[in-house]
């Protein structure tokens, strides 16, 4: 089960979910939409998403689809139009793992 | 045997002339005996209004020489005699914000200026009290207070053994209370049932069963104190808890060597340990003796072997269960139908289980979280995508918060459909409502989104 699998991953890799919720240096380019220095991944993403939302930039034909406005485009590699599927993943792009 | 409300915990220390244990949930004691009163001239005339006053210290700092000046002028400008429920009163109030050798202090000081001050068992039980209570490695100021009872002519009784062992079992200081209860048992009086059964399940929780056992020895060789009914109890249901089930059935044929009858609630208990190793059949036997030894089974024990027929994957069983648990004048509450539910959904029968929502909701049995939960867990499971969405949007209307299982699965199940708009919303609703923390939640989504992507690159259906 999905759920069972997720918490034993989390309690076995304390650094997996460290690295959600640590707190980060933004780029430039992040720092200007975010509109602070320091944000974790876990809150950046909210942060989005909440934009997202309260600018209604969800393609009204297929909602899983995002039409980006230019200040979404300048952190989400300049797409024009972005899945929700792949939110995630373009937002964990400015979160590198950091060197061992 | 139950915990003390904590309304009463805190009179254990202050008026105990009767035995706080053997009605561990009586009510509150008049409030009248703990009162902290500030002007002596107010006892004489107004003790009914004072007593309806919040609650004040009069000792404003734990300073001993401040607090002594402080009862010297009460006890100057004093009009009556001073009572002891006057001096107790004062070195209660005294004891919630000093250490312990103040308030020794402090009582020595009454005991030297005030020669009508005889003490009693209550104005030690207030010292001992706050002695168990502090942090502190040893037991030396237990001692000193056991000492000090001694030396004015009061021996510690059973009572005394109680406060201690129940202040220092609530303080995490169980091996003391150990040590200290043989002492007192030594020395004075042997615990009574209810002490020793307090001390017992303490000792359950945060000891390995040996030292339990080399407990129970010690106490019934030395001391006589053997092990009730209640005792047994408790010995069972942490085995069980331990899912020892050979302990467990050897501690039931033990308890019948000491001429104990097991009563509902140890039946009730067994059930409940094969219950939830999913051994239905066990639990039907346990059952059956019950009847056959004419213990009349109660609600609870419905509940449990329907809940464990249920687990095991028996639901046509469990259903008949119901059936005469109403036979037999029970009315079956949410807890029957959620496990019913729970078996239902295990089975593939999720639909089935809808239906019982509307057969429980037409009995006048209200669903509660978990029931929701459980179904939606079960039609999303079983890719009943639209009926799943449908329960969640009622669920959402009457502010039901999703479990984290629940919530997995109906994102999966969005996902997999097609819906990730829909999944996120539930993810906003899974915040928002608080069901989950933010962290469980995202991760959730974010695996259930990886998952999708790979499984969609690899080709494979979804």
């Amino acid at each position: 089960m999905l759920p069972q699998r997720l918490k034993k991953a989390v309690t076995d890799n304390p650094k997996k979910l460290g690295n959600l919720i640590d707190l980060v240096n933004l780029p430039s380019t992040l720092r200007e939409f975010v509109g602070q220095s320091q944000i974790s991944r876990l809150g950046c993403f909210m942060r989005v998403w909440s934009y997202i939302k309260t600018n209604n930039l969800q393609d009204p034909k297929n909602k899983n689809v995002v039409n980006c406005d230019d200040k979404l485009k300048s952190i989400l590699l300049g797409k024009q139009r972005v899945e929700l599927v792949e939110l995630p993943s373009l937002i964990k792009l400015h979160f590198p793992k950091e060197p061992k | 045997m139950g915990k003390i409300p904590s309304s009463f915990r805190s009179m254990t220390s202050t008026h105990l002339v009767k035995k706080p244990t053997s009605c561990p949930l009586a009510p509150p004691r008049d409030p009248r005996n703990r009162i902290a009163r500030r002007e002596s001239v107010k006892i004489s005339h107004h003790t009914d209004q004072v007593s309806r006053e919040p609650l004040r210290n009069p000792f404003k700092t734990p300073d001993l020489s401040d607090a002594k000046s402080l009862f010297n002028s009460i006890a100057a400008t004093s009009r009556i005699p001073l009572d002891l429920k006057f001096h107790n009163s004062v070195l209660q109030s005294y004891a919630s914000i000093a250490a312990v050798d103040d308030t020794v202090k402090l009582f020595l000081h009454i005991l030297k200026s005030q020669p009508g001050f005889s003490p009693e068992h209550s104005t030690f039980h207030i010292l001992l009290s706050h002695a168990c209570r502090a942090p502190d490695s040893s037991l030396s100021n237990v001692h000193l207070v056991l000492n000090l009872m001694v030396n004015n002519g009061v021996a510690p009784n059973q009572v005394t053994t109680d406060i201690a062992v129940r202040s220092l079992c609530e303080s995490g200081r169980i091996s003391e209370a150990m040590d200290l209860i043989k002492e007192l048992s030594k020395n004075h009086s042997p615990p009574d049932t209810y002490t020793y059964n307090f001390l017992l399940k303490h000792l359950c929780k945060c000891g390995s069963l040996d030292v339990v056992y080399e407990f129970i020895d010690e106490m019934k060789e030395t001391f006589e104190v053997k092990p009730d009914l209640v005792s047994y109890t408790i010995l069972i249901d942490n085995v069980c808890n331990s899912k020892n089930l050979r302990e467990a059935m050897r501690l039931v044929s033990a308890l019948g060597d000491a001429g104990f009858k097991p009563d509902c609630f140890l039946y009730n208990t067994i059930m409940k340990g094969f219950c939830t190793l999913s051994k239905g059949s066990e639990a039907i036997i346990v059952y059956k003796k019950m009847k056959e030894e004419g213990v009349e089974p109660d609600r609870i024990t419905y509940n449990t072997l329907i809940f464990g027929l249920s687990k095991s994957g028996r639901v046509e069983e469990a259903r008949k269960y119901l059936q005469t648990m109403v036979e037999a004048g029970y009315e079956p509450d949410a807890v029957t139908y959620t496990s019913l539910m729970n078996g239902m959904c295990r089975k593939g029968a999720s639909l089935g289980a809808l239906s019982l929502l509307e057969e429980m909701e037409a009995r006048g049995c209200a669903p509660n979280a978990c029931t929701y939960n459980t179904l939606l867990y079960g039609l999303c499971k079983a890719r009943l995508m639209d009926k799943g969405i449908e329960l969640y949007g009622l669920m959402k209307s009457n502010g039901v918060k999703l479990e984290s299982s629940a919530y997995a699965t109906l994102v999966r199940g969005l996902v997999r459909s097609g819906k990730v708009a829909e999944a996120y919303e539930v993810f906003d609703y899974a915040v928002d409502s608080k069901s989950l923390t933010d962290v469980s939640a995202y991760t959730t989504l974010e695996a259930t989104l990886k998952w999708l992507k790979k499984a969609k690159e690899q080709g494979l259906a979804v």
